[in-house]
């Protein structure tokens, strides 16, 4: 009886987890942007938008951690719950970390470019690259959902 | 590292290069009021730095006319007592290992040129009765005083340098040789600090170079402004002084 309710809280754990992990790293990697954002306004007088934009970047490990919250939701079994677990904490994880630094590339990106707009587009790039990462884990945490069994 | 001071180091302007710059790219009142984001206790660490930092690298008691204005004003071995008192109280108070190595190694440096000045000056051993400088080169000095790299040429190799400049009189090159490898110390200790108080820290001792060096240049323009009128006006001095003779 024991063992089947702690399966059952994994399996829960998993589902919820990428929701909850991207989101305290979204919130983690938005704010080090944020600031950086505050910080070159207070040097410029003009393109506060694209600071503001750019650090709203790490959101979008939010929306994955949602969209893995959805494929993994199925009810709970003892043969499932120890696929979901995984997938879903080392999801959440994987957007957790790669929102967090997300973050410092966007705060590095707004604090360089401010005094040279010129180099906005590159100094994106590092940014974009841990972007390709979190997508890594996005896109093949859906496929090894697709072979957890639903009951 | 922590990003702890995003906003803060996100809101200062790039010095730019250390000699390039005519004036540094934020005033002093403006940078004093972007500390002020600072904690309070990172706040004390950093004041206790500068406090030290903030001397020129020639204000030393054996101050014999260098670049530096400010030696005079320290008076002598009393002022090399007072920055001894305010070193040890630093490392007995401060914690922060970036700070404490900056700290060091301007102190260090400091020693090497007082050591060398004094000796240029013609004093033939080190001073026994009074403290003169700090740090763990201190003994080798005082050992090697009569060598010409001072024994530490396998440790320091730009001293043969700061010696061919200081026996050649060349006090701007000295001075911009030792801005230099402060400079580059800082490039070294900057690694990986990009948003924390260590990341300020060295923004800080960076724009000090910068204002230091920009100053030297506004004196040195006016001496040399002074020259040429003085120059310039020397043919017609004697004109001059016979028209109010008149």
């Amino acid at each position: 009886m024991n063992d089947h309710l702690s399966l059952t809280v994994l399996g829960w754990i998993g589902i919820y987890a990428p929701v909850a992990l991207g989101a305290i790293g979204a919130a983690i990697g938005c704010t080090i942007a944020g600031q950086a954002a505050i910080g070159a306004m207070m040097e410029v007088s003009s393109g506060y938008g694209r600071f503001v934009g750019l650090s709203a970047l790490p959101s979008s490990m939010s929306i994955y951690g949602i969209v893995v919250m959805f494929i993994l939701n199925r009810p709970v079994t003892p043969i499932n719950s120890g696929g979901l677990f995984g997938i879903g904490v080392l999801s959440g994880l994987a957007f957790l970390v790669a929102a967090i630094y997300q973050g410092l590339c966007c705060a590095s990106a707004i604090s360089g470019s401010k005094s040279k707009p010129e180099i906005f587009g590159l100094a994106l790039a590092p940014a974009a690259i841990v972007e390709g990462f979190a997508v890594f884990a996005f896109v093949f945490a859906l496929v090894a959902a697709g072979g957890i069994p639903t009951s | 590292m922590s990003p702890r001071y995003t906003t803060l180091v996100a809101s200062l302007p790039p010095l730019g290069g250390l000699f390039e710059a005519r004036e540094p790219a934020i005033s002093r009142l403006k940078l004093q009021s972007r500390l002020s984001l600072l904690h309070p206790n990172d706040r004390r660490s950093l004041d206790r730095a500068i406090g030290i930092l903030s001397q020129g690298l020639f204000e030393t008691s054996s101050d014999d006319g260098g670049t530096s204005g400010g030696g005079a004003a320290q008076g002598g071995a009393g002022g090399d007592a007072l920055l001894l008192a305010d070193t040890q109280r630093f490392f007995r108070e401060v914690s922060n290992p970036l700070l404490r190595q900056l700290v060091g190694h301007r102190l260090d440096l400091r020693t090497v040129v007082a050591a060398l000045r004094r000796r240029h000056r013609g004093e033939s051993e080190p001073p026994r009765d009074q403290a003169w400088g700090y740090g763990p080169l201190l003994p080798t000095i005082e050992r090697h005083w009569s060598e010409p790299t001072l024994g530490l040429a396998g440790v320091l190799p730009w001293i043969g340098e700061a010696v061919r400049l200081l026996e050649s009189n060349d006090l701007i090159g000295l001075e911009r040789l030792l801005f230099t490898l402060i400079w580059r110390e800082l490039d070294r200790l900057a690694q990986g600090h990009n948003f924390d108080f260590e990341a300020v820290v060295i923004y800080l001792a960076r724009w000090s170079l910068v204002e230091r060096w920009s100053n030297y240049d506004t004196v040195a323009a006016a001496r040399r402004f002074r020259q040429l009128v003085h120059g310039g006006l020397g043919r017609f001095t004697d004109t001059i002084a016979v028209c109010a003779a008149r």
